[in-house]
């Protein structure tokens, strides 16, 4: 039967060849798309292992991502230290490593933080080489892996931070998230490193964060409402609410892709009907041929359905492996800057084959049964 | 063996009532030779239809090998036209994507023969029609009375105790019509396969030993005993 469907699909090549075509186009862009929303879905994970183990404090207004709501007063720090629970409130301060880099991937970024309380955040990220930022260090840096790779960093050597010299005295191991690409130094190297690119900035005792590290046992969504309740003008984020902002960040590109892949869904599945129709109603005579010496209704519907189902898979097959290869340039290309656009993983793979197959059988459905219950009379009357 | 009893097929095209086979009794013996005539429209198909079990009577009923078809489920009388009947139609018979002996493998297939001996069973009808030579050959690279040898091969692949034709010549040329009848002709007596030809020509009608007429849904005039034995003139074709 396969080699039979095959060879009717085979008839009317240029048809099928057009269908095809239609699901290739859709399901190319789905492909694509699936493996930039892996990638992104990789860096939010990330970012949530980074935010979920501790509350981060910014200025009324502003979100994980930014505001222009300004700084906090370096005063907050010891009011946050003081609300019970808290182990230790860190001063951070972040900028730009270069100035309007944009784009794909991740943001590079100088952090830096209050070294004396830092300890146990430095510590969320496995160190490689190397050791974390001590009390005391002034010029000294930590780099992510990702930073690491694109300076050609070693341990004892020097990068250049916005055209200052600092010492490389450890290097993380990768998260495959936002720290990778993350350069931390001290809390006031951090500040004069703006202070310097910002001449007509007036910033002293200011803070962009205030990062808090719980004690051991403490609820942090309870603790994240008490800093709340106690300390005026900031906005506290707890676990929970990182939580909401990240999977916000990445709902709004997950719903691009749903969209693409219902655009996919109503285009190539339309195409697939109005195609197995027309292959349904010029065999007609075929069908009530089959069915007078004997075919059964089901074996007239799994072949049309066969002849969807593979209509679809074929485009799906094809449509994948174009995006594929697409996401293999894509990434060679800007391979130089370190920054790996998409993420192939099996979802990326099996995904959009998968959908274009049920899609196909699906949208055979309804051409199928109409050929599957024709009656033999009527079918063999047909001219 | 297949016996009607006052069949009736009544078409309503609006407040139209067409009765296109009026209360027919017809039995067909094992090994009958017969060709169905009568003037366009006066039932020919319709009856073929009824007796092939592809169309439901509005009243009355058929029986083949003593079993009665109406009540039967459709399932049930796809399955008794797979094993008991054999099909030649006039122009639309052939899979054009299926080579001759595929063609008549088809309802091998639909009742689950192994592939082998599908396959032997297959070049046996050939053989009997005498196109073993263009067993490969796809429908549109064979003449059209070619076409219906296959067709004829076809419908006596599963040894059916009946095969029905609607003008299976309708499309043919005199020298492939006589080629053709005189096939069945020769299949019936040599194998006692029975035959019910519907047809307009009555170069076929002559060759079959009874001819019923309908008119108007009725049967005009039913004779058998017909023993008149026409002979193909010879052609180009023939001599080798
Ligand atoms: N599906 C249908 N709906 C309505 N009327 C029909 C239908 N099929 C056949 N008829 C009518 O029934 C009558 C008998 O038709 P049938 O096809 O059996 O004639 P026939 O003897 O085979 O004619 P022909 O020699 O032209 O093939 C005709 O009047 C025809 O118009
Ligand atoms: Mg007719």
């Amino acid at each position: 039967m396969f080699k039979y469907v095959l060879r009717n699909m085979w008839r009317r090549k240029a048809r099928t060849f057009l269908t095809v075509f239609g699901i290739v186009v859709g399901i190319f862009a789905l492909t694509v798309l699936g493996a930039l929303s892996a990638r992104l879905n990789q860096q939010v994970k990330g970012a949530r292992d980074w935010y979920s183990s501790k509350i981060s404090v910014v200025p009324a207004g502003s979100s994980l991502f930014g505001g222009d709501s300004g700084y906090l007063e370096l005063s907050k720090v010891a009011e946050i230290q003081a609300v019970p629970g808290v182990k230790n409130a860190i001063a951070g301060f972040g900028l730009p490593l270069e100035e309007g880099s944009t784009g794909f991937g991740t943001p590079e970024f100088i952090i830096g933080a209050d070294l004396s309380q830092a300890e146990d955040e430095l510590n969320l990220i496995k160190i490689k080489e190397g050791r974390i930022l001590q009390d005391g260090d002034q010029g000294k840096v930590v780099l992510g892996s990702t930073l690491a790779e694109k300076f050609d960093a070693k341990v004892g050597g020097t990068v250049q931070l916005k055209g200052e010299p600092f010492e490389v005295v450890g290097i993380y191991e990768p998260t495959l998230s936002a720290p990778d690409s993350f350069a931390f130094v001290s809390y006031e190297d951090a500040l004069n490193l703006f202070r310097a690119a910002n001449p007509y900035f007036q910033v002293d005792n200011i803070a962009a964060t205030i990062d808090v590290i719980p004690q051991p046992g403490v609820d942090m969504e309870e603790l994240a409402q008490r800093i709340d309740e106690s300390v005026e003008g900031v906005k506290v984020i707890s676990p929970a609410e990182a939580e909401k902002q990240i999977s916000q960040f990445s709902l709004i590109f997950n719903a691009i892709l749903l969209g693409i892949g219902f655009i996919a869904l109503v285009v190539g599945g339309l195409s697939i009907i109005n195609t197995m129709i027309m292959s349904v109603s010029e065999r007609t005579q075929e069908i009530g041929l089959k069915k007078a010496i004997g075919a059964e209704t089901g074996s007239v519907l799994s072949e049309y359905l066969l002849e969807s189902a593979l209509i679809g898979f074929s485009g799906g097959l094809i449509g994948m492996l174009l995006g594929l290869l697409a996401v293999f340039l894509l990434n060679n290309a800007t391979a130089s800057n370190q920054v790996a656009v998409f993420t192939i993983t099996w979802m990326v793979i099996v995904g959009p084959v998968v959908f274009a197959t049920v899609l196909g059988t699906a949208a055979g459905l309804f051409p199928a049964f109409r050929a599957a219950r024709l009656k033999p009379v009527d079918a063999l009357k047909e001219d | 063996m297949i016996v009607t009893r006052g069949i009736t097929k009544v078409y309503n095209i609006g407040p139209v009532e067409i009765k296109a086979v009026d209360g027919l009794d017809i039995s067909i013996e094992a090994g009958e030779f017969l060709s169905i005539v009568g003037p366009s429209g006066s039932g020919k198909t319709t009856l073929l239809h009824l007796i092939g079990l592809l169309d439901v009577p509005t009243s009355g009923s058929v029986s083949i090998d003593g079993q009665e078809a109406g009540a039967l489920s459709p399932k049930e009388l796809t399955r008794l036209r797979r094993e008991k009947l054999g099909f030649v139609f006039q122009e639309f018979n052939l899979l054009p994507v299926l080579g001759a002996r595929e063609n008549v493998e088809l309802p091998l297939r639909y009742l689950k023969v192994p592939s082998q001996e599908r396959h032997r069973r297959a070049m046996e009808a050939l053989e009997m029609v005498g196109l073993t030579n263009r067993a490969d050959n796809r429908p549109s690279q064979l003449s059209g009375g070619e076409r219906q040898r296959v067709a004829i091969a076809r419908a006596l692949v599963t040894d059916p105790v009946l095969v029905l034709a609607d003008e299976p010549t309708g499309e043919l040329d005199t020298h492939n019509t006589c080629k053709v009848i005189e096939l069945m002709r020769d299949l019936n007596r040599e194998t006692g396969q029975t035959f019910a030809i519907v047809t307009h020509d009555s170069m076929v009608a002559d060759y079959t030993r009874r001819v019923i007429t309908l008119r108007d849904g009725k049967v005009e005039s039913d004779i058998a005993g017909l023993e008149k034995d026409p002979v193909c003139e010879a052609d180009a074709e023939d001599i080798r």
